[in-house]
């Protein structure tokens, strides 16, 4: 009888030990999974949609965005749109750490965020657009 | 293939040549796919959700032998006879074996699929589903009176709920029957409503129980998936208008007040169901399904202020105007004041907790045993944790939560990787439903918050509540494969763009 409570006892404690056994196991998964995503190489941060434009990029195109992108009409520009209202160096956009935001590079005519003006920097969201003289973006999701 | 725009990916300052993203092979198809036995069958190895699987396995058969011998020990105890040989057994081997088997058989039939679906759900469900199971053949089997007693009824309950994961992860190859038809499925959900309330069938005081011939079922779990999906598909549509747009009210920015209609209506909606359906627990997770969604849809805390202030508000009407309601926030805030009568079901929970201690008294050691007699009306289905509580203490109540929480990080994590608006409010909506529900009833039980009759999702007794939950599992997994067929392009803005578009074309 004493073996058997015992052993009932070492039962019980093992049903939890298993129970947390799985827990880590599981955790552990997610962890790596999630380093995993986080050094994907090569991973676009988040694409940007031409919607409107008068020249050069045609509405529709599409750009791959890196942590740093700057638009103007300046060649030396990641998105180079041919738009007499854009300026030389006209807007940047940064990703930084988990979010995304749009700075106005001292433009003649301004950037706009759904329609309003950008002061300095302003935060960005997935579907957001942007617009740099005629030229209308569209930030979206990275495609995974 | 998107296109890419002249001259647009030159990156200054990097070394080696630009790979675009979509060459690049997507997380987790390391391993290398098996050869084709069938031709157009392609199985793909799910190595970690075999080795999970295994683990639950583990778990399992040990809780089946201390259930098993701590019954014997108590039956032999009881009677005043020895112990009888090979006390140290699986308390029902049958049934263990059928529902492993059955994970056994999901988990095979999606390697046959060959789907790069989440790994982890499964198992995790899994092993919340098999803790119901010991739970409901430790309970007085004469709880549910068909197929031969509590166990078995769940037992074939559970294996219908895996039977509807496997289909929908293996099945579900476009969401656009979801996507498309959210108005269609928002005017079904609202006719399962107006059916309940006119058919419906009292049980214990509340409207939730609709009888269709031989089978009954509660059509509120069925609601709060249509929800989820009438929701992300209209949340999704208008999310730019509902972030971008504001009311200015003095030095408040409201939300545009057009688009505050459907809120109120919610909220109208879920006050009904109190009032009519007289269901506590349905509307505050309708609500608060609502609210969570709506802020991940948008970011804006106002909404969520403005809701929250709209709860406080209909919960003081409800207090003072409905008894059933001020009767459940009474017993919340003292159960002691009626301890053999209004808060009885309350005070013996939180016995049964006390009780249970920090390891727990072991499975099949708790006191639902005395004399068959239960000292938790609805144990079975209000109160498993208060049950799970007493046998596995407070140390199993943080397991069980834990894994929840793994359930609620994967579909969190499948919302983060979605292609597309539609989809990452489907999955956030669908993993917080359930999320909401175990932490409602879960609160209730432990008397956080007022105890609202919902049941603990893959654990409480009850087949409306495994199936619904069984879909929403089953969403996730199908959603979790990021080769489903991409979504379909945005529309136009307005039907002047569409037809500007046309013209142009």
């Amino acid at each position: 009888m004493d073996f058997f409570v015992l052993a009932l006892w070492l039962l019980r404690l093992a049903f939890l030990a298993v129970l947390y056994l799985f827990l880590y196991t599981v955790v552990r998964a997610l962890l790596r999974d999630l380093r995993a995503a986080a050094r994907e190489p090569g991973a676009e941060l988040g694409r940007l949609v031409v919607v409107a434009s008068t020249g050069d990029p045609p509405p529709g195109s599409v750009f791959a965005l890196d942590a740093v992108t700057t638009i103007g009409r300046d060649v030396n520009n990641t998105v180079v749109i041919d738009d007499p209202f854009a300026s030389g160096d006209h807007a940047a956009l940064t990703f930084r750490g988990r979010a995304w935001y749009v700075e106005d590079l001292g433009s003649t005519n301004g950037t706009y965020v759904n329609g309003s003006p950008v002061e300095g920097v302003a935060p960005l969201g997935f579907g957001d657009e942007i617009q740099v003289g005629q030229a209308r973006f569209r930030l979206d999701r990275a495609r995974r | 293939m998107a296109r890419l725009g002249s001259g647009s990916i030159e990156r200054v300052g990097e070394d080696g040549p630009h790979i675009p993203t979509w060459h690049v092979p997507v997380t987790g198809a390391t391993a290398r796919p098996l050869p084709a036995i069938v031709p157009g069958l392609r199985p793909r190895p799910r190595w970690r959700e075999l080795q999970l699987l295994g683990l639950v396995a583990v778990a399992l058969f040990v809780g089946s032998v201390s259930l098993g011998a701590t019954v014997r020990a108590r039956a032999a105890a009881a009677a005043d006879a020895p112990l009888p040989d090979g006390a140290l057994a699986p308390h029902d081997l049958t049934a263990l074996l059928v529902y492993l088997g059955v994970l056994l058989a999901a988990h095979v039939i999606q390697v046959m699929a060959g789907r790069r679906t989440d790994q982890v759900l499964l198992p995790a469900v899994g092993l919340l589903g098999g803790l119901s199971l010991l739970l409901m053949q430790r309970l007085p089997q004469s709880l549910a009176g068909q197929l031969g007693g509590l166990a078995q009824t769940q037992l074939v309950w559970l294996v219908l709920a895996f039977a509807v994961i496997t289909l929908l992860a293996v099945g579900v190859r476009s969401d656009s029957w979801l996507r498309l038809y959210k108005y269609t499925w928002a005017a079904v959900g609202v006719g399962l409503l107006v059916l309940t309330f006119a058919f419906g069938r009292d049980v214990n005081g509340a409207r939730l129980t609709l009888d269709l011939g031989p089978i009954s079922g509660q059509p509120s779990e069925l609601l709060k998936v249509i929800l989820v999906v009438f929701l992300a598909g209209y949340l999704s549509e208008f999310r730019p208008l509902l972030v971008e747009q504001s009311t200015r009210l003095g030095p408040l920015r409201l939300p545009p007040l057009p688009y505050l209609a459907p809120m109120v209506a919610m909220w109208a909606i879920a006050l009904g169901i109190v009032v009519i359906q007289r269901d506590l627990g349905a509307a505050l997770l309708f609500f608060a399904v609502f609210l969570t969604l709506l802020y991940v849809a948008t970011a804006r805390a106002s909404y969520v202020v403005i809701g929250l202030g709209l709860f406080v508000a209909g919960s003081a009407v409800m207090y003072r105007l409905f008894g059933h309601v001020a009767q459940r926030v009474d017993i919340w805030l003292d159960p002691f004041v009626d301890p053999q009568g209004a808060g009885y079901q309350v005070v013996q929970a939180l016995y049964a907790f006390g009780r249970g201690g920090i390891l727990g008294t072991g499975l099949g050691n708790g006191l639902p045993t005395v004399g068959g007699r239960l000292p938790i009306p609805e144990i079975h289905t209000d109160f498993p944790l208060a049950a799970l509580g007493e046998e596995l203490g407070l140390i199993g109540v943080l397991a069980i939560l834990g894994l929840y929480l793994v359930v609620i990080e994967r579909g969190l994590r499948i919302a983060a990787s979605a292609a597309d608006d539609f989809r990452a409010l489907l999955a956030a909506g669908l993993s917080l439903v359930v999320g909401v529900q175990a932490f409602i009833i879960a609160a209730g039980n432990l008397k956080l918050i007022p105890l609202t009759g919902i049941t603990l999702p893959f654990i409480s007794y009850g087949g409306s509540s495994l199936l619904a939950n069984a879909l929403v599992v089953g969403l996730l997994l199908a959603l979790s494969d990021r080769a489903v067929e991409p979504p379909p392009p945005r529309p136009p803005r307005s039907r002047l763009a569409r037809i500007v578009d046309r013209g142009a074309r």
